[in-house]
C-alpha cells in the first residue's frame, strides 16, 4: 500500500495520516481487506480548499483489466471533512460500493447519478456552469452576493489597479518600440477574453491613455480593443463602462474555445491578447499515468440519497422525476419550476449536493482518442519526460484549446498575457489538491501552465509565469508568452 | 533544361510528417539509430518528392526532410562551428552553434542530396541552401571582427559546395535569405556576401526573402521597400518573395525600380491552413502579370510547407498547378 500526503497542512496531515493508516491496518487483520487488494491500495490524503467540491469524505477510484480484476484502486480522504470515527465506516463503504456490481447497488441505491460516467470535460457540470453564467443576474440576486465576492480573496485580481497600471505600462513601452523601428502598424489591435463588467479595460484603457499623453505619442486613438466573451449579455453589460472608450472598442460575441475562428481575419495581427480568470472554468479533465500506462478519469455528477430525499421533499416532487427536473432546469433555466425562485432554489440546492464518482479508463479502453486537438498520448508522454512518473493530473483540455487557438493571432511582437491559478511544475500536483472544485454556481479548476508550456513551446512561444505581486496571499500566476527562436 | 511559361514549385521545404517529426526526436532521445534515421529519411524525401509530382510541379525538391530546420542542417556541417549537442530539446530547437577560430574549407556534403534527388524524379531539380546571412545570424561569434567577417567566410566556404553541386548537375539553386527582413540594417554587407557565394557558380540562382516561417508564423512584419534598390546589385537571376498572405502592394517596387530579375511569385499563403482555390492562385499572377511579363515569373507558395499538414499541403500545391494552368491558357501557351 502506498500513502500519499497530497497537501501541506502538516497538524491535520499528521493525525489524520495515523488514523488513515491504523483504519487500513485494523481492516486487514479483520479480514476485510483482502491481502492481495492490499498490496495495490493507494490512500490519497488531500485537503479541499473549497468549500463547497464535489468529494465526499471518502471516495474510490478504481479500473479492472479485462478479466474484471481490480488493477488500480485509490481511495481518496478528504482530510479536512475528517471527523473523529468516521474514517472505518466511510472507507468501508466506499470500498463496498467499488466492489458492488451493478445489479447490487441498483438493489440498495444511495445515489442519483445525472449522466453516465465520461470524461470530466463532457459532463454535466458544465452545463451547471454554463447556466450559471447565463444567469448569474439572478443567482447573485438569490444569494445577495455578486460573483466575485465568492472569490478567495473577495474580488478579482484583474482588477487590482497595480497590475492593470503595470500591463498598460508594458503595452506602452512595446508600442514606444516597435515605433522607434517603424514597425507599429496603423491599427493596433488588442483582444480582451472574458469580459466581465468591462472595469478592466475602463481601468487599462484609461492608464494607456495617461501615459500617450504624457509621452505625446499619439498611440491611443490607433488602439482597436476587441472585447471577446460567448455572452452576449455579459457583452451588453460591460458597455456602459466603456462608454468614454467606445470609439476604440468592438464588442464580439466569441467561443473563448476558439477565438480564432470569429478573428481569422485578425491573424497574426494582434499585439495583446489578456484575459483573467477565463481558463480555470474552461472545460476540463484528468488523466493518470500509473505504472507507465494513461488513464482518463472517467467522473459522473450524483446527488448523495441523503440529499435527494431532501429536495424531493422540499421541492414536493418525486425522487425520480429529479434527474428529469435537473434537465429541465439545465435547458430552461430557473423557469423549470414554473415559480423562478422556487426554481432558483432548487438549483441551488442541486449544485450544493452535486459530488462526483470517478472511474478510471486506460487509454486502450477507449473508443477513440480522447486527446483535445494538437495533442495524442505519444506527444503527452514526450512532455511529461520530465514529470513524476507517478502522477495524476489535468490536462486543461479547455485552456488548452484556447491557448492553442489563440497564439496564431498574435503578431511577431505580440504576447498573451493571462491572469490565472497555474500549476507552474508537474510536482505541484503531489502536494496539493487543484480542482475541480465549486465556486458558487461555477467549476473551478487550476491550470496546467506546466502543459501549456510544453504545448506553447512546440507552436514557437516561451511560457513565463511570475508571481502576482499586487494582492499579499494570492493564489493568481501570471502567465505571458515570448517568441520563441 | 526545358520548363514551360510560369513554371511551378515549392519554395523548398515540404510538409513535415507528423511520424518523422516524432522519429527525429526519437533519434535525438537516442532511442533510434543514425542508420535508421537515414533511411527513414530516404523513404520520406521518396515521398514527399512523389507527392510534388503527382500535385503536377513544374520543379521539384527533396522536401527538405532531411533538415531539422534550415539552419541545423548547415551549421553540423559546417566545419570550424562548434555545438552543443545537449541544445536541442525538440528536434526542430536550433543548435547552439559557436565559432571560435577561422572557418576552414571542406564539403557540406549536399551533393550527395542532390544526387538523390536527381535520381528520384524526371523533372527538374532544384536544390536549396541556407545563405550565409541567416547563418551568421543562428551562429554565435566569438572569432570574427563583425558579423560581415563571418558571413563573407561562410560564403567562401559555402561557394564551394555550390560548384560541387553544379558540377554534380545542379542548374536550379535557391539561396534563403529570410534574415534580411528581420535585419534589414544588414542589407549592403548582406548582398555583398551573397555576391561572394555565387561567384562563378554556373546555375540558375534565386534568393528568397521572406518575413520568416519559423514555427509557421511571421518572425518580422513590414514591407520589401528597404530590399531597393540595393538587391539589384545581387548576381542572381531570381527574387523569390511572398505576397499571398501580405498582399500584392510591394508588387509595384518592381516597376519602380525596374531591373531584369526574374521573380518568384508567391501565391500560396504556407501561414494558414485553408486551400487557396485555382482562381484565388490565378489572380495573383494576374496582378503579377501587371508589373513583369509571364517570361519572367515563377509560381511557388511564399515559403516553406514544412509547417503545413501534407494533406493541406498537398491540396494547396495542386490548387497552386491548377491556378496557373488557368493563366497559361489566359495566355495561349
Amino acid at each position: 500500500m502506498i500513502l500519499n500526503l497530497n497537501h501541506l497542512h502538516a497538524k491535520s496531515a499528521a493525525p489524520n495520516a495515523q488514523a488513515v493508516v491504523e483504519t487500513l491496518y485494523a481492516l486487514l487483520e479483520e479480514g476485510l481487506i483482502e491481502r492481495s487488494l492490499f498490496a495495490r491500495l493507494r490512500i490519497q490524503l488531500d485537503w479541499i480548499q473549497y468549500k463547497q467540491n464535489f468529494r465526499e469524505v471518502v471516495s474510490v477510484a478504481e479500473n479492472r483489466d479485462d478479466r474484471g480484476e481490480q488493477r488500480i484502486m485509490d481511495i481518496h480522504v478528504d482530510t479536512r471533512q475528517v471527523i473523529a470515527g468516521c474514517l472505518r465506516p466511510e472507507i468501508l463503504r466506499a470500498m463496498a460500493r467499488a466492489r458492488a456490481t451493478e445489479s447490487e447497488r441498483d438493489a440498495a441505491p444511495d445515489r442519483i447519478a445525472l449522466e453516465d460516467f465520461k470524461s470530466f470535460r463532457n459532463s454535466i457540470a458544465w452545463r451547471f456552469n454554463s447556466l450559471y453564467w447565463r444567469k448569474l443576474n439572478d443567482w447573485e440576486q438569490a444569494s445577495g452576493k455578486g460573483y466575485e465576492q465568492a472569490l478567495p480573496g473577495g474580488s478579482s485580481d484583474g482588477h487590482q489597479p497595480e497590475a492593470v497600471a503595470a500591463s498598460a505600462a508594458e503595452f506602452w513601452t512595446l508600442l514606444q518600440d516597435m515605433d522607434s523601428k517603424k514597425q507599429l502598424p496603423q491599427e493596433i489591435f488588442l483582444l480582451e477574453i472574458g469580459v466581465g463588467s468591462g472595469a478592466r479595460c475602463v481601468m487599462w484603457l484609461n492608464c494607456l491613455r495617461g501615459l500617450d499623453r504624457q509621452h505625446g505619442t499619439n498611440f491611443y486613438p490607433r488602439l482597436r480593443l476587441l472585447l471577446g466573451d460567448y455572452s452576449l449579455a455579459t457583452l451588453e453589460k460591460s458597455k456602459p463602462a466603456l462608454k468614454e472608450h467606445a470609439d476604440l472598442c468592438s464588442f464580439v460575441v466569441l467561443d473563448a474555445l476558439n477565438p480564432l475562428q470569429t478573428l481569422s481575419f485578425l491573424r497574426h495581427k494582434i499585439l495583446h491578447v489578456h484575459s483573467t480568470n477565463v481558463y480555470d472554468n474552461l472545460p476540463d479533465e484528468e488523466v493518470l499515468r500509473r505504472d507507465g500506462r494513461l488513464y482518463f478519469v472517467h467522473a459522473r455528477v450524483y446527488i448523495p440519497m441523503n440529499d435527494a430525499v431532501r429536495i424531493a421533499t422540499t421541492f414536493d416532487m418525486p425522487l425520480e422525476r429529479i434527474h428529469a427536473m435537473v434537465e429541465r432546469l439545465l435547458e430552461i433555466g430557473p423557469d423549470a419550476l414554473g415559480d423562478p425562485a422556487r426554481g432558483l432554489s432548487f438549483w441551488q440546492e442541486i449544485w450544493k449536493a452535486a459530488r462526483l464518482e470517478e472511474r478510471l479508463m486506460g487509454l486502450d479502453e477507449l473508443p477513440d482518442s480522447p486527446f483535445p486537438a494538437g495533442l495524442d498520448a505519444a506527444k503527452l508522454e514526450d512532455m511529461l519526460e520530465d514529470a513524476p512518473s507517478d502522477i495524476r493530473f489535468h490536462l486543461s483540455s479547455g485552456a488548452l484549446e484556447s491557448f492553442s487557438n489563440t497564439l496564431p493571432l498574435l503578431g511577431p511582437r505580440g504576447y498573451l498575457q493571462v491572469e490565472d491559478i497555474f500549476v507552474t511544475e508537474f510536482d505541484q500536483y503531489r502536494v496539493g489538491f487543484h480542482g475541480p472544485g465549486k465556486l458558487d454556481g461555477s467549476v473551478v479548476n487550476w491550470v496546467n501552465g506546466a502543459l501549456l508550456r510544453e504545448v506553447a513551446e512546440r507552436a514557437g512561444f516561451d511560457v513565463h509565469f511570475a508571481p502576482f505581486p499586487y494582492r499579499q496571499g494570492s493564489k493568481t500566476s501570471i502567465l505571458y508568452t515570448t517568441q520563441r527562436e | 533544361m526545358t520548363l514551360p511559361i510560369l513554371p511551378t514549385a515549392i519554395v523548398g521545404s515540404y510538409a513535415m510528417p507528423g511520424w518523422l517529426e516524432r522519429l527525429k526526436t526519437e533519434y535525438f532521445a537516442r532511442r533510434i539509430s543514425r542508420h535508421d534515421l537515414d533511411e527513414i529519411h530516404d523513404a520520406a524525401v521518396k515521398a514527399a518528392i512523389k507527392d510534388e509530382e503527382i500535385a503536377g510541379l513544374d520543379i521539384v525538391t527533396d522536401g527538405e526532410l532531411r533538415r531539422d530546420n534550415m539552419v541545423d542542417y548547415f551549421v553540423e556541417r559546417l566545419p570550424g562551428v562548434q555545438i552543443d549537442r545537449s541544445s536541442k530539446k525538440f528536434y526542430y530547437d536550433f543548435y547552439d552553434g559557436v565559432v571560435q577560430g577561422k572557418l576552414p574549407t571542406a564539403s557540406l556534403g549536399l551533393v550527395q542530396d542532390f544526387r538523390f534527388l536527381r535520381a528520384s524524379t524526371e523533372r527538374e531539380p532544384k536544390i536549396c541552401i541556407t545563405g550565409p546571412h541567416c547563418l551568421t545570424k543562428r551562429i554565435r561569434n566569438q572569432y570574427y571582427p563583425s558579423e560581415a567577417a563571418l558571413a563573407a567566410d561562410l560564403a567562401k566556404v559555402m561557394n564551394l559546395e555550390l560548384k560541387a553541386l553544379v558540377k554534380a548537375g545542379a542548374q536550379l539553386i535557391q539561396i534563403d535569405e529570410p534574415y534580411y527582413s528581420g535585419f534589414p540594417e544588414d542589407l549592403d554587407w548582406g548582398v555583398q556576401v551573397l555576391n561572394m557565394l555565387v561567384e562563378g557558380v554556373d546555375a540558375h540562382i534565386a534568393v528568397h526573402i521572406c518575413y520568416g516561417n519559423r514555427y509557421g508564423k511571421p518572425s518580422w512584419e513590414g514591407s520589401y521597400r528597404y530590399l531597393f534598390p540595393r538587391i539589384l546589385d545581387a548576381k542572381v537571376h531570381q527574387l523569390t518573395l511572398e505576397f499571398a498572405r501580405r498582399g500584392g502592394e510591394d508588387l509595384d517596387l518592381f516597376k519602380e525600380f525596374p531591373s531584369k530579375l526574374e521573380l518568384g511569385l508567391g501565391v500560396i499563403d504556407v501561414k494558414n491552413h485553408e486551400v487557396e482555390t485555382p482562381e484565388m492562385v490565378a489572380e495573383h499572377i494576374r496582378r503579377a502579370l501587371e508589373v513583369m511579363p509571364a517570361e519572367r515569373i515563377y509560381v511557388l507558395p511564399d515559403c516553406g510547407c514544412f509547417h503545413l499538414p501534407r494533406d493541406v499541403a498537398f491540396a494547396k500545391m495542386q490548387a497552386m498547378v491548377e491556378g496557373t494552368k488557368i493563366v497559361r491558357k489566359e495566355l495561349g501557351k
